[in-house]
């Protein structure tokens, strides 16, 4: 019994241990050599502690990007109170996610066996946040949950999602691409959705986007570090400008933090900052994710004839780069208007989360110009930022607020959003 | 040889890529050590070949590295015709 006890909290207990122990299995499968499996299995723990690392900087700017914002739009300094954070949900729940993770993959993969629905999801680091966000869904909604219950729940919602969320979106994905052979296997499916409708309803598809010039300027905006960083020093330099000239004492009191730089120098060194955090997240994230899918996709294709792989949304963007740029510029756009909108009627700060803009953005623009070209590539953009605004304020304050409200604020996207509610549902109901 | 694959964000397109190429290369019977990574991070770095669409192609246009542009990620002979004519 002790040695089973060991086990348990050693090796399940510690989600690095654990998930390099799942990479080094998966690893072996592929038969790799000596060599590749000690650097393979290093790195995937390694990545998994980065993550901790890079949330606590991200945290660190977002401390001073919630009350700058508030202060200027007269908020209440009602905190967000008391929750966990990333570095000790993931210490106490990482383990059942990346167990969940993995057997959810298996589920994905027999469901893809024995049904018709013949689509294996292989972008990894959603599968990995989706899972984060909804462990932490579960866990505000229901208290403290076993273990093992925790990973059975989550492993079986998250096969259902991975195995139909491409599934629904094909007919469109079809329209995109012209062949049926590549799947969308991203959380931007429920924007692209929205926006294959509503361009079909709203949008004129014979104004193709791809037949206007887009200046060659905008080509920085495919480096996420860049508009990570531009999205937010824009925010932080308006945000600064305003509190300098407003002189109240909840100003006074946070320009007083930056000491004797200059508050403006220093909001924008904090928009550097942030995407410098999120630039560490990505980078683990990406460490144990690299030898994970690889050994998923092996599993996948040699269990699953004629297995479709469901991608990371990017795949879509060389279909319509002008789209692309249009959907970006929608959810841009349309986050600056609900960031106003939110701060002045339900008080809340609204985080815009600058991977989800672009990206999702990117996507629903891509779909909503496929039905509705260019004016329903744009109309695609702002209901990517509709979504993502209303869904942050209604995650953060209601579905998440005691667990992992800091990782909503970045890492939380559309289709999480949407499935929230029914996870909290459900878990209310089993647990 | 370091081949790096790259994409904006680093994540799952150029983790894609790096399979198909990986299989390439297999198919090639040429050995290299295959990553995948984000664009600015790549700057940074120095393979000796990077591989990567169009448009990111003209950020990375300072690189010291050999960029070899592959348009369609999942195209395995446009892969292969892409490694061929750059590697020799």
């Amino acid at each position: 019994m002790d040695a089973l006890k060991w086990v348990a909290t050693n090796v399940f207990g510690t989600p690095a241990i654990l998930l390099g122990f799942i990479v080094f299995l998966g690893l072996l499968l592929q038969k790799k050599s000596t060599s590749q499996l000690i650097s393979g299995t290093f790195k995937a723990i390694i990545g998994f502690l980065i993550i901790n690392a890079g949330a606590g900087v991200i945290v660190g700017a977002l401390n001073i990007f919630e009350p700058m914002w508030k202060e200027v739009f007269n908020l209440k300094a009602s905190s967000l109170g008391d929750f966990m954070g990333q570095e000790k949900f993931n210490v106490k729940y990482g383990s059942a996610v990346t167990l969940a993770m993995t057997l959810g993959f298996l589920i994905n993969v027999l469901l893809a066996r024995f049904t018709k629905f013949k689509y294996i999801y292989l972008t990894g680091h959603m599968m990995f946040w989706t899972t984060t966000i909804f462990a932490g869904v579960i866990v505000h909604s229901v208290g403290d949950v076993s273990f093992g219950k925790l990973v059975i729940f989550l492993a079986i919602f998250m096969g259902l999602y991975w195995t139909f969320q491409p599934a629904i979106v094909q007919p469109f994905m079809r329209k995109v691409t012209g062949n049926d052979n590549i799947a969308l296997g991203h959380t931007s499916a429920s924007v692209a959705l929205l926006s294959a409708l509503a361009g079909k309803y709203l949008g004129n598809k014979n104004n193709d986007s791809e037949k206007i010039k887009l200046p060659k300027g905008l080509e920085f905006l495919r480096d996420s570090n860049v508009i990570t960083a531009l999205t937010m020093g824009i925010l932080f330099l308006i945000g600064s400008i305003i509190l300098s000239t407003k002189g109240t004492p909840g100003a006074e009191e946070l320009i007083a933090k930056a000491g004797d730089q200059n508050f403006i120098i220093y909001s924008i060194i904090q928009s550097f900052t942030f995407a410098g955090g999120i630039a560490i997240v990505l980078l683990g994230v990406r460490m144990f994710i690299g030898e994970m899918v690889p050994a998923f996709n092996g599993i996948a294709t040699r269990l699953v004839p004629g297995a479709r792989p469901a991608l990371d949304c990017p795949i879509v963007f060389p279909y319509a780069p002008n789209a692309v740029i249009l959907g970006f510029l929608g959810a841009f756009v349309g986050a600056l208007i609900w960031l106003v909108i939110l701060g002045n009627t339900v008080s809340y700060v609204f985080v815009p989360t600058m991977i989800v803009l672009f990206f999702h953005g990117a996507t629903a623009g891509v779909f909503g110009n496929a039905t509705g070209g260019v004016r329903g590539a744009l109309i695609g953009g702002f209901i990517t930022s509709t979504v993502v605004a209303w869904g942050q304020y209604f995650m953060v304050k209601m579905l998440i607020s005691s667990t992992i409200p800091d990782t909503a604020m970045w890492a939380a996207d559309n289709d999480m959003f949407i499935l929230g509610p029914i996870v909290k549902f459900l878990a209310q109901l089993f647990f | 040889m370091k081949i790096l694959c790259v994409c904006g964000l680093g994540q799952g397109t150029s983790l894609i890529l790096r399979m198909n190429v990986e299989t390439v290369l297999r198919e090639l019977r040429i050995s290299a050590d295959v990553e995948n990574t984000d664009v600015s991070s790549a700057s940074g770095m120095s393979p000796d070949y990077i591989i990567t669409s169009n448009e990111l192609a003209q950020t990375l246009a300072g690189t010291s590295a050999k960029v070899i542009i592959v348009n369609n990620y999942f195209d395995l002979t446009e892969i292969k015709a892409a490694l061929q004519s750059q590697l020799n």
